[in-house]
């Protein structure tokens, strides 16, 4: 994918030798890879350096320093200018004498002062809002709150009221006998049906009157 | 205390064994700080299939029931307890609670689907998701977004 990407680079790059930004040689994917040695052709092979005369090095030294010097002369002359503007000019402030200031300064002041004045006074409504309805939401909350304790209270009072009147038929150790005694001579079924229409008929073996009178008639 | 039933079976034996029976059953529920609510006899019948405890077969048995209020921390004991009885066959402790409250609407679930509420419910809701489609009679003699 890369290898492709950088042959189809490599061959716009051919189309348009002229232009520099496309005049790339891509060192990776054309040469022989980076882990091989020199080749043995090219061991000893000293690379030629453009050679400079003492001359030619004088003279290039000369032309820098002046180059130098005549373009720190500029920077500080468009410094020193820019400071002296800066100083001097009043195209981006107004220049005023101090009453002049004074005066503005209090108006400043007095609208700042109508500002708050108008703010301060919704702020106070608002929060006198809030705090009526914080009260309104407590108050109920109370009110529910109370409503449920006595509801509550009444409900124990009820199941206590109940179990009080339940106490009478408890069996204690003096009744035990009695209770014995009825228990064994009224067996008791907790079987039960029921028809289409409702009728319950008690006991396991229960059956509606007509059937009932029928199996006697048999017998 | 919470309210317990104790579901018990006692074997086959005669009237003053059995009044013998329910007088210590009846002890040991006191003695552990209990109060008996109500005793009753279910009557005797024959086992739903033959048991074999404390080295007897057993066949019939008497079917007995008390509510009863006792500490939750003592039913263990009474459980073992009573699990040593010979003359107790099988035993059984139930919490006894209030039945769940229940309103029939099997009226309102037998009407057809269109009729029903949660059906109803459920087609707003899928008209709600249901992607708004353009109006051709708004007016434009032409159609205003792409085909």
């Amino acid at each position: 994918m890369l290898r492709s990407a950088a042959t189809n680079l490599l061959r716009q790059a051919d189309q348009n030798l002229g232009h520099s930004s496309f005049n790339l040689q891509f060192v990776r994917y054309r040469r022989k890879p980076r882990w091989l040695p020199v080749a043995k052709s090219k061991m000893f092979r000293i690379p030629e350096h453009p050679e400079q005369s003492d001359e030619e090095k004088a003279e290039l030294l000369r032309l820098h320093n002046h180059y130098r010097t005549q373009m720190r002369s500029v920077r500080l002359f468009l410094r020193e200018e820019a400071q002296r503007i800066r100083q001097t000019s009043s195209a981006d402030h107004l220049v005023m004498t101090p009453e002049e200031e004074e005066a503005e300064f209090q108006k400043c002041v007095a609208i700042n002062d109508e500002w708050n004045k108008k703010i301060s006074e919704e702020r106070n409504q608002r929060l006198e809002a809030d705090l009526q309805k914080t009260k309104e939401f407590v108050d109920e909350r109370l009110e529910a709150f109370r409503e449920r304790k006595e509801e509550h209270i009444e409900n124990i009072d009820a199941i206590v009221k109940a179990e009080k009147e339940m106490a009478k038929t408890f069996i204690t150790r003096e009744k035990l006998d009695e209770a014995i005694e009825t228990a064994l001579a009224n067996p008791i079924d907790y079987n039960f049906s029921i028809d289409l229409k409702r009728n319950m008929y008690h006991g396991r073996l229960t059956r509606p009157e007509k059937e009932q009178r029928q199996l006697e008639a048999a017998n | 205390m919470p309210t317990y039933e104790l579901a018990f079976i006692v074997r086959k034996m005669s009237r003053p064994e059995v009044v013998s029976t329910l007088k210590r059953t009846s002890e040991a529920i006191w003695k552990k700080g209990g109060f008996i609510r109500k005793l009753d006899n279910l009557g005797s019948r024959a086992l739903p299939h033959k048991i074999s405890e404390h080295g007897l077969v057993h066949r019939e048995g008497q079917y007995f029931n008390i509510q009863f209020d006792a500490p939750p921390a003592n039913i263990k004991d009474l459980s073992d307890e009573f699990g040593l009885d010979i003359d107790i066959i099988r035993k059984n402790f139930f919490k006894m609670e209030e039945p769940p409250k229940f309103e029939c609407t099997l009226q309102e679930e037998m009407l057809p689907p269109a009729y029903r509420k949660e059906v109803k419910d459920m087609i707003k809701i899928a008209q709600k998701k249901q992607k708004k489609k353009y109006q051709y009679n708004s007016g434009f003699d032409y159609y205003p977004f792409q085909k």
